[in-house]
Formats: C-alpha cells, structure tokens, sequence
C-alpha cells in the first residue's frame, strides 16, 4: 500500500491520457441501452409471475371477484404517455437544431404530461376498489402497474434535471447528449407501459 | 528468450501415459463400481437408479483419470529445469483436428448418458400394469411431522404419522403440504419429491424388501427440519391388509368412551414411551424438547422441559400439549410445535403424558 | 455548520445516517398515523424503510453523489481535475475514489474480509456437525449461520472479489486510462458493505438472522421472522452493485480498447469478463425481482406466494433460478479467465485453440439461460420441463470440456514454472472436473431425484466453487499480487498454503459425496447416528482448511508491507499490464499503447502484444503471425 502511495507522489501527470475510442457507439449511449437492457428483465420477472398466475395455473383474469380494471381510463392514460413521448421527439430534435424556445417548451410539456400520467395512475388506485392483498391477481396488478409508476417516477426526474439545464442553457446543437440519454430512457418508461397496458388491462 | 528446442515429448511419454492412463481408469471404475455408494435397495426404483449410477462411474472415471494423467504427465516432462529459466514453449496455437474430436468424443458420450437416464426415468415412472390394485396414500408435510392418509376397505380416511407399505406392491404417493415446502424422501427408495403448498406432487414405488426405512424431509422447512424424521415400514402384504383392516375397524369405533382415561385402558400406557418414540400416530415428543428422566438430549428446537415445566401445573401441561400457541416460552418462536397432539394421542395417553412430565419436572 | 460536516466524508456520512433513521421514523410514523394504523409505532415497519433508505443517506454522506448532485441542480458542467485519482496513503482506501486500481484493491480487500468471516461461519457449523445431537448453537442459529455462510460467499466475495481483480487489470489489460464510468465504478464498490453489513447484521435481528439458506425459498421466506428481510434488502444492493460494474466493464471493452486491439487480440479475461458481464446484465434483476416479491408479500401483504390467495409457490423458484443458475457461471468465467492467462505465461506457451476458447465462453453464456429448472427436478413442477433441461444441462459440459481440453493442450510442451499461481490453477483444472463431472451426474434427473438437497450437492457446489473458483481466485491474487501492491509474496509460504488447502480440501468434502449418497439431507442441525464417523472426519479437516488460509493471510499481510520489490514484469507477460510499472502510474500509460499481435505469443523471439510510444517498434520475427499494421475495430 505504501509502496503505490510513494509512487503515486513521483509520477505526476496533468491527467490521464485520452483513452482511445474503439467503437463509434458512444459510451454514454451505450450505457443506457444496457441499463435498460436490466430494466427490461425486471419487468420480465415481474410478467413472469404474470405469466404464472394467468397462463400456467390458467386462473381467471380480471374481471374476477366483482373487481373489474378501469380500460377506458387507462386507455386515456395510456394516450397521455404516448403524447408525451411525442413531444420529448419534438424537444430532442430542436436541441439538435438549436431551438432554444422548442427544446424548452418541449421539456416542459413532456414532463407536465408525465406528472398528468403518474397523477392519474395513483388516483386509479384509489378508487379501482381492490388492494394488493384481497388476491394473487390484485398483487400482480399492483406490482407491474406500480414497478411502472416507479419508473416514471424516476423517469420524470430526469426530465426535471433535463429541464431545469435546459432553461439554463447548457444545452447546443454540438452538446445535446444530456437531452438525448435520458430521452431514451422515457421512450423506453413509454414503450414499457404499452406492453403493460395491453397486458394487464387489454388482453 | 529462447524458444524450447527440447524434444523432451516421445512416443514413449505417450505410449507411458497411455498404458498408465488406462490402467489407473480400470482399476478407478472397478473400485467405483465395488464401493457400496447407497443405502440398501428398498425398491425396484432403487436398482434402476443404482444401474444409472454404475454407467455414470463408467464414464466419469476415465475423463478424470484423462484430466489428472495428462496434468501429471505434463508436470514430470516439462516442468522447468535449472537454466531453462528463459526458455519458451514452442509457438503452437492450436489444432483444428485435436478440437473436433474434443468436441465430438464428449457429445456423443453426453447423449448415450442422456439416452439411458431419459429411458431410467420413465421406467421408474411407470405406472403398474395393474394400475387398479395400486396403493395410495396422501402424505401430508407440516412443520415438522409427516402424516399419512390411507383409505380403509369401507372407504373411509385413515390418519397416522407410521408409514406401513405392502412388499412388492406398487404405492403411489400423493403429497401434500399445509405450510411451506417440505421434501419426502426414503433414502432406502431412492425417490423424493417436494411437498409443496397448493400443489399434489406425487410418486410411486415398487418396496421390494421388508424392514424399516428412515423417511426424511429433504428440504428445508424452518426450525425443526433436521428432526423432521419418521420411519416407513415396509412388511409382507397379508400383514398390512391386516393391519389395514385393524385400522378401519379402529376408525369405525371411535373413541367412544370419550374422556373415560381409566375405562379403556388397554393396558398400562408407556408415557416414557410415548415422550421419546411417539404412540405410532403422533410425533415423538423428545425429538424437540430435552427431558432428563426420559434421556432426550438438547436439540434447542423447543425448549426444555426441565426448566420450562419445573414447578408447573397438570392443567398447564395438557394445554400446552393440546393448544402450544396458548404461552409460548421465551425465546421461542409461535407455530412450531404442531397443533395436533389433540388428535393424534388418544385422552388417556395425554393425561399419562401429562402425569409422566409433572412427575419428571417435579423439584 | 462544521467544515466537517458540510464536505463529503465519514464524519458527514454518520451525520447522514442518523439522518436517515430520524427520516424512517418519521416516514414510519406519518404513513401508519396517516393511514389509521395501530399501533402507530412499529418496530418492523420503522426496520424495514431504514434498511431501505439509510444505505442513500449513507451514501450521500459519504460523498458518492455529489457530482451528480451538482450536475442535477443545473449548475454548468466542471471538467474533471484528476484530484480523484490514484491513492495517497492506506487512508485513501477508506474514502470514495475514481482510480479503478484503488477501486480494485477496495474490493478484493473488502471481499476477502468477508472470506474470513465466511469461512468462520463455515468452522462454525462444521463444529456443530462434529457429532450428533447438539454442541454449540441451537437449531435456529445453525439455519442462520449457514445462510449468512453461503449468501457472504456468494454475494460477497466470489462474485465482487473477481470484479476487484478484474478492475485493476482490466482497464490495464486493454490499454485504457480507467474504466468508462469512473464514480459509478466507486458507487459500486460502496454498495457491497452496505449489503455486507445488512447480511452481519442479521444476527442482531429479533427471532434471529435469516434462517431459511441462501435460496430463501418462498413461502418459507415470506412467514420467516424479521431477520430474513436483511437478505430480501441486502442482496438489493449486492446486486445493483455487481449490475452497475458489469454494464461498466461491458462499456469499458467495447469503447475503450487500445488501437489495434480487436476483439480477437484481447486477453481471455477480458473475454471472459465480458461475457460474466451479459450475464449479470441480463441475469441480476431477476434476483432482485424474487426478493422484491418477497419484500412486497412480508411487507404489504402482497400475495406472490401465498397459495390460498391464488399464488405461486413454484413461481419464486423459476424467477429465482433464472437468475441462480447464470450466477453459477457469474462465479465461474472470470476464473476461467485467470487461469488461461496463468496457464499461457507460466507454460510459456500460447493458448491452445484461442477462438474456441473464447466462442465456448459465450456459448456457456448462451446455454447458461436455458437450464435453469434442473435445480427443480424434485420441486413438483411440471414433469414434461424436466427432460429438456436435462439435454441442455448435460450439453454445457462439451463448451467446458473444450476450455479444460484446450488448457491440458497448452501445457503439453511447454516449459512449466510451478510456482505458487500455477500450482493453484494446475489444482483447479483437476478439481474442476470433479465438480464438474458430478455436475453432469445432476443433471441426470434419477440421479438428482435421489441426490438432491443432500450432501451429495454439498460436495458438488464446493467442489465448483472452491476448487473452481476459489483455486482460480488464489491464483489471480498471487499472479496480480506484484502488479497490485509492488511487492513480491513470499514463494515458499504461498506453496505451503497451496498444498494444505490442496490436501484439507479434498479431504473435507470428497467424504461429502459419500454421505449424501448415503442419505444424509444438507441444512440439517443434527442427523442419523450412522454418519456421526464421516461427520468427524470432515469437521477435523475443515479446520485444517481453516487454519492453512491464515497462511495465506501471513503472506499476504507480511508480504505487501515488506515484501522486496516487485519489478514490472515479473513473469515476462506479454499482455499490456505487464508492460507498466508495478504498481502502475496513476494514469495507467503516458501515452496508449499500440496493440500489434495476439496476447499470447509465446515462443517468437521478440514478440510483443502492444508497443509504447517511447519504445522502438518490434522485432517481428518470421511466422510471427498477425504483426499487422494497427487498425481500429
């Protein structure tokens, strides 16, 4: 240990050197999609105990028990994350061209849409007239909608921080990136609720 | 660096490692094959699996003498001499021929293996040919006793914590659990299958051999696991139909006389014995709690009665024999101790048990 | 506010903590009062949110999220001033850092620890078993103690101990300054002794610590006292932990190689670091999902697996095995990296056969998804799962038998150094086949159905993991030890402790193998009176196991405060972090190296794997293949 401290001392350098580019795939960007890669099969254990319930012991799915899903709600809900996905699009691609008032505007619509969503979920719990113990299909429910609702809770938080740099002004066309890794993580929260949507309420 | 110019590896390292090799795997499988690996063969289950494990030495042998041989081999040739301190092997990366036939060799001896053990299965598996004069019987797993449920020849259930099984007839098990996963096993039969909450797992054996067996639960199922062990007997089938048909006519009379202790007394109850082996229906008592008089040693699952009982009444011992959950002692965990000595001891043999303990935990 | 308080560090990190626990009560309380709850206060809900939310506190104390605060509350981006990097004294190793080699020695340091302390669980209940009946812990404690064995050895040390050895050479290995994620590189490290502390912890709990093994089995695990929920909320963070370095090391191999290195020139560690890294990506967060599951049902009565609610039992073993059995491989392909490397320089010989090497790496990645139910042949789920489990259970074997064939191939002809790392992998090749010719014993299901949950698997699993893993991982420590520390070990003691643990080890659990045929069940506080002889036999070897790791910790200690100094290449290495100082220069290279031929070029006069920028270009000699101009990937 002391021996690396002593060296530490003698070999002073201004900084490493530049580390050598061996993939046009940009590490950030890399990163994410391997992040979500582990998203993905959280939420497949969860579609696991899904699949169980519903397909391997073939029990009834809801409407069961007299608790019936709200699919119009839902389906409004669902209409709301998509939009919002739309304008993130809108966001990213003016960051790209240098739209100050389209990237700002865009941030802000698509995180108000996000909140609207997330609002709109946790109201449907209150009133959906079931709790996660009254049964096994109530707990799957529960737990897919609600591993969701999570994630766009963390999703909406990068879009606060995106936000708030983005009326900042850290953001140019050269320097967007801190637009574009999070966007994908929201497209991904987006792409993740309709195949929730259209398994849980749908099919 | 120089670059080995040895030609130390000869035909004859080869032809060496090759005699030695072979010898080392006959002499290993015949030694494999002559070790008595298991437990006796209670079951035609048994031979079949046993058979399986026979062909397995024959194979798993000779790969781990290869392993060992060409390491040792290896070792004695070309291990580094003085002043061949920078010497290289020579530069070889590989060879595409050596590669195919260490790809093929273990494949095709993978799928014969594969072959037999799908064929062992489905043999032990079978149903009887005369599927109708199969015995069966429910076996149900609670923390952490087996029961098991027979039906009488007037078609009423059956309950006993003994296992008794017919020689040579086929038995179908169908298990149950009422709490978490359990395993049954008799190690003599060599089969076993969780006991699992919600589900019937079932399977079947052949008992080939009259004697008494260890039952055993395989998995583990909370604090008492270790003592969750029974015992199957195994008996020629006139007795058991006789035995069976005791039960029934047992099952037919319930215990009339209700809590009459004294008026049935078959004879003088063995409390002792029923503390420390159980009465055939109930679990034994000492394979939890320690006892001095009755010899049953610490096994900390539930607490000893030497101290927990000491200076208490008979009115609290059959309660906490009849209903545990009503004071648990300190330190232990509720729901361990089963709930059933209600049922499975007869009234006269709790109030023996009870006079047995106040008389041992007396000061 | 004190200039303690205020700047990242431990003072700062206590502070949070207790924080963090005023926090879970006030949670506690204002969510039970909020909802009608009596009583208000309740000491498992108050236990359960700390266990969930201190780790944070803890963590923002301590200074890991501060950049990314800084960079979350919008203030404009600060270049990074390198004052992160390198250590400056024993005292560095205690505090956050961004150099993958401090991170490096962070975690095989804190791994071995935790070794010890395994290992001291494992005397423990090799003192209980010594003889029937009862000696030293209750029942209770023994399913404890045997739970907290194998979830630390698991979780705590092979797994992060192969990540620790593989940040320090890795980045090295492939010619880049660091890793690609730097402080998530020193966010998972901190993460393991929270996870650590959690498992330890456990003790401490009410009803004892989790008692129900390392597999926590619903619906056993959901009814457990409230020690169990340290498991459920501790292997949260193991596994985010071993998540975020593996997505770190996979970043890392792809985007940062030295020019020239293309994937077919990278050493086999780099390899098989990357595929161990697919796997935990892909893997990890089903693991995290069956404990998540567990903590939904304990906590809020969720009903996953309780069966009178319409639950699945069996459901929690295949969520669980899916990510279990690619675990096994997680501890396993690193070492099969670390031994190629040792066995290619210490037989002076290049690897035989390189792409198949690296090909049967990805398809043991490939298959490692498919063969998850062969732990469930006797769990009652539906036969017809079982057969084709089997086939592709016993099909692993040919990709294995490959590597074990094609390092047999490498030693032959060369010119062997036995010393203390190749003495080490020379025991893995041979006691690996054991484990895993008794692996291709399991997968036939009439075998397993008599054999599984007995001691039989006892011997298995270790034979797999510390005759695989835990030889592989003797050898990379004593291989890397110059590079990591600048010191030599001591050969004559390292030789010791490889031949005693050689010997205690098979000595310990070859008898395994005979009980558990014999019929004696695992996780068993007491047993049968006929295997109380084998019993004692295996107690008194453990401890001779026991004791000949304190050698090795001797060596170590004694070694990496005055052993003599290591020079930069001591073993005449060819891949690239041979080619640096021992121990490196802060940032690795003053300029990044140029990569020009295989790793492993043994036996060409002058061959070399990378050039420097400050060295005269290479000899090549004739038949030296691949000395191409350097291109990019």
């Amino acid at each position: 240990m002391e021996a690396a401290a002593i060296h530490a001392e003698h070999a002073h350098h201004h900084g490493p050197p530049e580390a050598n580019r061996s993939s046009r795939v940009e590490p950030q960007l890399l990163g994410m999609l391997l992040f979500i890669i582990s998203e993905v099969m959280v939420f497949g254990a969860f579609f696991t105990a899904y699949f169980f319930i519903r397909v391997v012991n073939g029990d009834q799915w809801f409407p069961f028990n007299g608790d019936e899903l709200p699919k119009l709600v839902a389906g409004v809900n669902t209409a709301i994350l998509l939009s919002s996905s739309l304008t993130l699009h809108w966001a990213q691609t003016s960051a790209k061209n240098g739209n100050r008032f389209g990237l700002k505007a865009g941030m802000l619509t698509t995180f108000l849409l996000g909140f609207t969503f997330l609002f709109i979920q946790i109201n449907e719990y209150i009133h959906i007239g079931f709790a996660p113990h009254d049964h096994a299909q109530g707990s799957i429910f529960y737990g897919l909608t609600g591993l969701h609702g999570e994630h766009v809770f963390i999703g909406l938080t990068l879009l606060a921080i995106v936000t708030v740099r983005a009326f900042r002004g850290h953001f140019t066309p050269e320097h967007h990136g801190g637009v574009e890794i999070p966007g994908i993580y929201w497209h991904f929260v987006d792409v993740m609720w309709i195949v929730v949507y259209t398994t849980i309420y749908i099919v | 660096m120089a670059v080995d110019s040895r030609s130390r590896t000869s035909r004859r390292t080869i032809v060496q490692m090759v005699v030695v090799g072979t010898l080392a795997s006959i002499i290993g499988v015949l030694w494999g094959l002559y070790i008595d690996w298991f437990p006796v063969q209670g079951s035609t289950q048994a031979r079949k699996i046993d058979d399986l494990w026979d062909l397995m030495i024959a194979f798993a042998v000779p790969v781990f003498v290869l392993v060992v041989t060409v390491v040792l081999f290896a070792v004695k040739e070309f291990r580094m001499r003085p002043g061949e301190e920078n010497l290289d092997g020579p530069n070889i990366h590989g060879s595409t021929k050596l590669e195919i036939v260490w790809t093929t060799i273990p494949a095709v001896i993978i799928f014969i293996l594969i072959g037999y053990a799908a064929t062992i299965l489905s043999d032990i598996e079978a149903a009887p040919a005369n599927a109708a004069q199969e015995l069966k019987v429910d076996v149900y797993g609670q923390q952490f006793a087996w029961t098991f449920k027979y039906t009488g020849a007037d078609g009423k259930p059956i309950n006993t914590t003994r296992l008794y099984l017919p020689e040579g007839q086929s038995v179908k098990f169908n298990v149950h659990s009422k709490d978490v996963i359990h395993d049954f096993w008799i190690p003599a039969m060599r089969m076993k299958i969780d006991a699992v909450p919600g589900v019937t797992t079932s399977y079947r054996i052949t008992p080939i051999r009259v004697g008494s067996y260890p039952v055993v639960c395989a998995e583990l199922c909370g604090l008492g696991h270790a003592v969750m062990r029974q015992t199957a007997y195994v008996m020629p089938p006139a007795k058991f139909n006789a035995w069976l048909a005791s039960k029934s006519a047992s099952a037919a009379a319930p215990a009339a006389g209700g809590g009459g202790s004294a008026a049935a007394a078959p004879a003088a109850i063995d409390a002792k014995a029923i503390f420390t082996k159980g009465n055939g229906e109930s679990v034994a008592c000492g394979s939890c709690h320690q006892l001095a008089a009755a010899g049953t040693p610490a096994g900390g699952i539930g607490p000893d009665l030497d101290k927990v009982l000491a200076g208490k009444d008979a009115a609290f011992i059959k309660t906490s024999i009849v209903d545990p959950q009503a004071e648990i002692a300190k330190g232990y965990p509720p729901n361990v101790m089963p709930p059933n000595f209600g049922q499975t001891l007869k009234p006269a043999e709790i109030d023996a048990l009870v006079q047995y303990l106040v008389k041992s935990t007396r000061k | 506010m004190p200039a303690a308080v205020r700047h990242a560090g431990w003072t700062r990190a206590t502070t949070f903590t207790v924080l963090g626990i005023a926090f879970s009560y006030a949670l506690s309380l204002g969510a039970r009062a909020g909802l009608g709850y009596d009583p208000v206060l309740d000491g498992e809900a108050v236990l359960q949110i700390s266990l969930v939310t201190v780790p944070f506190f803890f963590l923002v104390g301590l200074g890991l999220f501060d950049y990314w605060g800084y960079y979350m509350s919008g203030r404009p981006t600060r270049p990074e001033d390198h004052s992160g990097h390198g250590a400056k004294s024993w005292k560095s190793y205690l505090y956050p850092n961004t150099d993958h080699k401090v991170i490096g020695i962070q975690y095989t340091v804190l791994s071995f620890f935790f070794l010890f302390v395994g290992g001291l669980f494992a005397m423990l209940i090799r003192a209980e078993l010594a003889q029937p009946g009862r000696q030293f812990i209750d029942a209770n404690t023994y399913n404890g103690v045997f739970s907290v064995h194998a979830s630390i050895l698991i979780f705590l040390f092979i797994i992060p101990v192969f990540a620790g050895l593989a940040n320090f050479v890795l980045p090295l290995m492939i010619g880049a300054p660091d890793m690609a994620f730097p402080r998530l590189n020193a966010l998972s490290f901190w993460l393991l002794p929270i996870a650590g502390v959690m498992m330890l912890g456990s003790f401490f709990a009410p009803g004892g610590s989790f008692a129900s093994g390392w597999t926590a089995y619903a619906p056993l695990s959901d009814s457990a006292p409230i020690g169990q929920v340290f498991f459920t909320i501790g292997v949260q963070f193991a596994g985010a932990s071993s998540i975020a370095t593996a997505l770190n090391f996979l970043v890392t191999i792809i985007t940062m190689r030295a020019p020239g290195m293309s994937f077919f020139r990278m050493p086999l560690l780099v390899w098989a670091n990357f595929s161990t890294s697919l796997l935990v990506v892909i893997a990890t967060p089903f693991v995290a999902a069956s404990q998540f599951f567990v903590l939904l049902d304990r906590a809020l009565g969720f009903n996953f697996f309780d069966h009178g609610q319409g639950g699945d039992v069996l459901m929690y073993q295949h969520v669980f095995w899916f990510y279990s059995h690619p675990a096994v491989y997680i501890m396993m392909l690193p070492g099969f990296g670390i031994i190629s490397e040792v066995l290619a320089v210490k037989s002076r010989k290049p690897i035989f056969g390189y792409r198949m090497m690296a090909f049967s790496l990805l398809a043991i990645v490939a298959l490692g998804f498919t063969v998850w139910a062969h732990h469930m042949f006797v769990s009652g789920m539906q036969n017809w799962i079982r057969v084709p489990m089997m086939i592709t259970t016993a099909i692993i074997a040919v990709p294995t038998g490959i590597k074990i064939f094609s390092w047999l191939a490498t030693l032959w002809r060369g010119v062997l150094r036995l010393d203390t790392p190749m003495l080490f992998a020379l025991g893995f090749l041979t006691m690996f086949t054991l484990g895993g010719i008794s692996g291709v014993m399991l997968a036939m299901i009439p075998i397993t159905i008599h054999v599984s949950d007995t001691y039989f698997i006892v011997a298995h699993i270790h034979y797999v993991l510390f005759g695989g893993s835990l030889f592989t991982i003797f050898a990379g420590v004593y291989y890397w030890f110059p590079k990591m520390t600048g010191r030599m070990y001591d050969e004559r003691l390292g030789k010791l402790h490889f031949w005693l643990t050689f010997i205690f080890f098979n000595a310990t659990f070859a008898p395994m193998h005979l009980i558990g045929l014999d019929g004696m069940p695992r996780r068993v506080a007491d047993y049968a009176d006929k295997y109380a002889g084998w019993n004692l036999a295996i107690s008194l070897a453990s401890f001779g196991l026991g004791l000949s790791t304190l050698i090795f910790a001797y060596n170590i200690i004694a070694s990496w405060r005055g052993g003599p100094r290591a020079v930069g290449n001591p073993w005449r290495g060819l891949t690239l972090e041979w080619q640096v100082s021992s121990p490196p220069p802060v940032f690795n290279f003053d300029a990044i190296p140029t990569v020009v031929g295989g790793p492993y070029e043994y036996g060409v006069p002058g061959a070399v794997h990378g050039v420097f920028a400050d060295q005269p270009p290479p000899v090549v000699a004739a038949g030296a293949p691949a000395a191409k101009t350097p291109t990019d990937e």
